[in-house]
C-alpha cells in the first residue's frame, strides 16, 4: 500500500495542490486527471522522490504491511517525454542493465520472451540495433518491457501509451492487468483515456480548487 | 514594498564610522615603519581584506555542510552571499598586495605563495557564483553548490601547501616578511583593530547580501502571485 | 550488502566500457586534441637549449594531459544524460559509492587511453641527450595525478549535469581545483629527471598522494548527495 498524508506542493511559488490524502491499495490503477499544468506529472515526481513535498508525507508499505525504507525498490517510474534508455545500446543490453541494477537475474531466455511479448523479439531488433534507431513506439515498448521486468509493486506511468499503436496499447493493457492481478498498483497520467477505460479503478483530480 | 531595517542601517553606519576612524589613525597618526616608509600603511587595508576573504571561505564551508545536512535553501543563499563578499575582499586583497608589491619587491606581481593562493581562491569564488546562477531548481542548488563549497574549502589548504612548497623550493625567501616579530606593538595593535573592524564589516555585508537575495526571490514570488491574481480575476 | 555493492560496481563499470566502445568518436577525440596541442606547443616553443628540455617537456606533457583529460571528464555522464537516463538511475536502488567508484574506474581507464599515447608522443617529440625522459617513475607520477583528477572530474561532471552552459562552467571550476596536482606532478618529475634531492621528491609525491586520498574520499562521500533523488 502507498499512503499519502496531507501532501502539499508549490512549484515556483505557485501552489499546485494542497492537503492531498490518498491510499493506493494493491490491485488498483488510479487515474490522475486535471487540465494541462495542474501538476499531474509533478505529483508523480513527488512520489518518485525527485522533488520534496512542502508538507505532508508519502509512505510505502509492502504486502505484509511493513513500511519500506527505500522507496527506490518500491517504485518504477516512466517519464512522459523520455524513456530512460541508453540510445547507443541495443534492446537486450538496455533491459539487462536495468534489471541487473535491481538485482534481478533473468536468463537470456526470459529476456527474449519479454521482448517477444512487446513485439521486439526479432533477433535483428533485439541485438543488432542501437535504440537510437528505434521508432517512437518501439522505444516506448522497450521502456514498458523494462517496467514489466522491474517487479516493483508500484508503477508511476506518465503518458505511457504515447506513441503506441493499437497493438501496442493492447499489449500495455494486458501488462497492466497482469500487474494488478499479482497485487501491483499504479498511478497513471494520460489524456488519452478511451483505450484505458476498463482498466481504471479510481480517479483523483489534481489541482481542484 | 520597501523594507528599511533601521537596526541594520545603524549598525552599518557605526561600522563605517569605525572604519573611517581606524583608517585615519592608520594613515596619519601611527608612526612610519623604518624599513619601508609610508608604503607599509597599506597593510592596514591589505591584511584585513585577506582575512575577511578567508573568513568568507570558512563561512562558505560551514554553510555548505549545513546545506547538505539539513537540506535547507537558506544555507546556500548565505553561501552565495559569502562567496560574493569573499570575492570582493579577495580582489581587494590582491589589488592592495599588488600595489604594495611594486615599491617593496619592485614588481606588480610576483608568484608569491600567498598571492598565488589568493588568486586561485578568487577564481574558485567566481566558479561558485557562476554555478549558483546556472542551476535553476532550489534543491539542485542546495546539493550542487554545497558540494562545490566543500570541495573549495578542502582544496584551499592543499593549494596553499603546494604553492608554499613551490615557492620556498625555487626562490630564496623574500627579504621582507610580512608580520613576524619585527612589528612594533603599536603597529600590531592597530592592525588587529583594523582586522576586527573589517571582519565585522564582512559579516555585516554577508548578512545584507543574504537579505537582498531573499528579498529578490520574495519579489519574484510576489510577481507570480500578481500574475495569478490577474489570470484569476 | 557487500555482494550488491560488488555486483553494481562491476555492472556500472562494464556498462560504461561498453558505452565508450559503442561511441568511438568520444574515445578518440581527446587523443586527437592532445596530439594537436603537443604539436602547437612544439611550434610555439621552437628550438630550446639543452638545459631547458626537461622543464619544457614536463610543462608540455602535463598541461596537455590536464586539458585533454578535462574533455574526457566533462563527458563522462553524457550517455546518462540523454533520454533522462540519469533521472531514472536516481530512482533505482543503486549503492552510491558503487556508482561513484564504477564511474571513477571508468574515467581512469578511459583517461589512461589519453595519458599513455600523449606521454609517448611527447617523449618522442622531445629528446634529451643526457637521460631518457620517459621513465617508469614519470608514468607512475602521471597516473597518481590522474587518480586525483579523475575524482574531481566525476564529481564536477555530475554537478554540472543540470547546469546551463556546462561546457564553460566545467573547465572554469576544474582548472583552479587541479592546480595542486599540476604543480606536484611537474615538480616531482622535474626533481626526478634532474636527479636532485630525494627529500623534495617525496614531499611532492606526498602532496600528490594526499590530494588523491582527499579527493577520492570526498568523491565517495559527496557523490551520493548529487545522485540521490532527494
Amino acid at each position: 500500500m502507498l499512503s499519502i498524508k496531507s501532501l502539499s506542493f508549490a512549484f515556483q511559488h505557485r501552489p499546485l495542490f494542497k492537503e492531498i490524502n490518498f491510499d493506493l491499495v494493491p490491485g488498483k490503477l488510479v487515474h490522475l486527471i486535471g487540465e494541462n499544468g495542474t501538476g499531474k506529472s509533478t505529483f508523480l515526481s513527488l512520489i518518485a522522490g525527485f522533488r520534496t513535498p512542502n508538507e505532508g508525507s508519502i509512505s510505502y508499505f509492502n504486502d505484509k504491511g511493513e513500511e519500506v525504507d527505500d522507496r527506490r525498490v518500491y517504485i518504477e517510474y516512466l517519464s512522459a517525454e523520455a524513456n530512460g534508455l541508453y540510445t547507443k545500446m541495443d534492446a537486450t543490453q538496455n533491459l539487462t542493465f536495468w534489471s541487473k541494477l535491481r538485482g534481478h537475474k533473468y536468463s537470456t531466455q526470459q529476456m527474449v520472451e519479454e521482448l517477444k511479448k512487446w513485439g521486439l523479439g526479432h533477433p535483428l531488433v533485439r541485438t543488432n540495433f542501437a535504440v537510437e534507431k528505434f521508432s517512437t513506439g518501439m522505444k516506448r515498448r522497450l521502456a514498458l518491457a523494462r517496467l514489466n521486468l522491474s517487479a516493483c509493486p508500484c508503477w508511476l506511468l506518465d503518458e505511457p501509451i504515447y506513441g503506441l499503436d493499437t497493438k501496442g496499447i493492447d499489449l500495455f493493457k494486458s501488462a497492466i492487468l497482469n500487474h494488478k492481478e499479482s497485487g501491483g498498483m499504479a498511478f497513471i497520467v494520460s489524456h488519452d483515456t478511451y483505450p484505458l477505460k476498463e482498466l481504471i479503478d479510481e480517479k483523483i483530480e489534481i489541482g481542484a480548487k | 514594498m520597501i523594507i528599511l531595517d533601521k537596526k541594520q542601517l545603524i549598525t552599518g553606519c557605526i561600522f563605517f564610522v569605525m572604519l573611517m576612524l581606524a583608517w585615519y589613525w592608520s594613515l596619519f597618526v601611527v608612526t612610519t615603519e623604518e624599513h619601508q616608509g609610508d608604503v607599509y600603511r597599506i597593510i592596514y587595508l591589505h591584511v584585513p581584506s585577506v582575512f575577511t576573504a578567508f573568513l568568507s571561505a570558512f563561512i562558505l564551508l560551514c554553510m555548505s555542510i549545513l546545506g547538505l545536512w539539513k537540506k535547507s535553501y537558506k544555507s546556500v543563499q548565505v553561501g552565495l552571499a559569502s562567496a560574493e563578499v569573499g570575492l570582493l575582499f579577495t580582489f581587494l586583497g590582491l589589488a592592495t598586495g599588488s600595489i604594495w608589491g611594486k615599491p617593496t619587491w619592485g614588481t606588480w606581481w610576483t608568484w608569491d605563495a600567498r598571492l598565488t593562493t589568493t588568486f586561485i581562491l578568487a577564481l574558485l569564488y567566481c566558479g561558485y557564483i557562476l554555478l549558483w546562477n546556472s542551476v535553476q531548481s532550489n534543491l539542485m542548488r542546495i546539493k550542487v553548490c554545497s558540494v562545490l563549497g566543500i570541495m573549495i574549502a578542502a582544496n584551499i589548504p592543499i593549494i596553499y601547501k603546494s604553492v608554499t612548497w613551490w615557492r620556498t623550493l625555487h626562490q630564496p625567501p623574500s627579504i621582507f616578511r610580512r608580520g613576524g616579530s619585527s612589528m612594533s606593538p603599536e603597529i600590531l595593535s592597530l592592525l588587529l583593530i583594523n582586522i576586527a573592524i573589517m571582519l565585522a564589516i564582512g559579516i555585516w555585508l554577508i548578512i545584507q547580501r543574504y537579505k537582498n537575495i531573499t528579498l529578490g526571490e520574495d519579489l519574484e514570488e510576489e510577481s507570480y502571485l500578481q500574475i495569478r491574481q490577474q489570470e484569476g480575476g | 550488502m557487500n555482494t550488491i555493492f560488488k555486483n553494481q560496481y562491476y555492472l556500472i563499470l562494464k556498462h560504461g566500457i561498453k558505452m565508450e566502445l559503442a561511441d568511438k568518436e568520444r574515445l578518440i577525440s581527446p587523443i586527437l586534441f592532445a596530439t594537436t596541442m603537443l604539436i602547437l606547443f612544439a611550434f610555439g616553443i621552437g628550438e630550446t637549449s639543452e638545459d631547458l628540455i626537461i622543464k619544457i617537456f614536463l610543462a608540455q606533457t602535463f598541461l596537455t594531459l590536464l586539458f585533454s583529460l578535462q574533455i574526457t571528464f566533462a563527458r563522462i555522464f553524457d550517455p546518462d544524460e540523454k533520454d533522462k537516463v540519469f533521472q531514472l538511475l536516481q530512482c533505482y536502488p543503486i549503492n552510491h559509492a558503487a556508482w561513484f567508484l564504477g564511474k571513477y574506474t571508468l574515467v581512469i581507464l578511459v583517461g589512461s587511453l589519453v595519458l599513455v599515447p600523449t606521454m609517448l608522443l611527447a617523449g618522442l617529440l622531445n629528446h634529451n641527450p643526457k637521460a631518457p625522459l620517459l621513465t617508469p617513475e614519470i608514468f607512475l607520477i602521471a597516473f597518481l595525478a590522474l587518480a586525483g583528477l579523475a575524482s574531481i572530474g566525476v564529481l564536477l561532471s555530475a554537478m554540472t549535469l543540470k547546469a546551463s552552459g556546462r561546457e564553460v562552467l566545467f573547465p572554469l571550476i576544474y582548472f583552479p581545483l587541479s592546480t595542486p596536482v599540476l604543480l606536484a606532478a611537474i615538480q616531482s618529475s622535474q626533481v626526478l629527471l634532474s636527479g636532485n634531492n630525494s627529500d623534495i621528491l617525496w614531499q611532492w609525491v606526498g602532496l600528490l598522494v594526499c590530494f588523491d586520498v582527499i579527493y577520492v574520499t570526498l568523491g565517495i562521500l559527496l557523490f551520493g548527495e548529487l545522485a540521490g533523488s532527494e
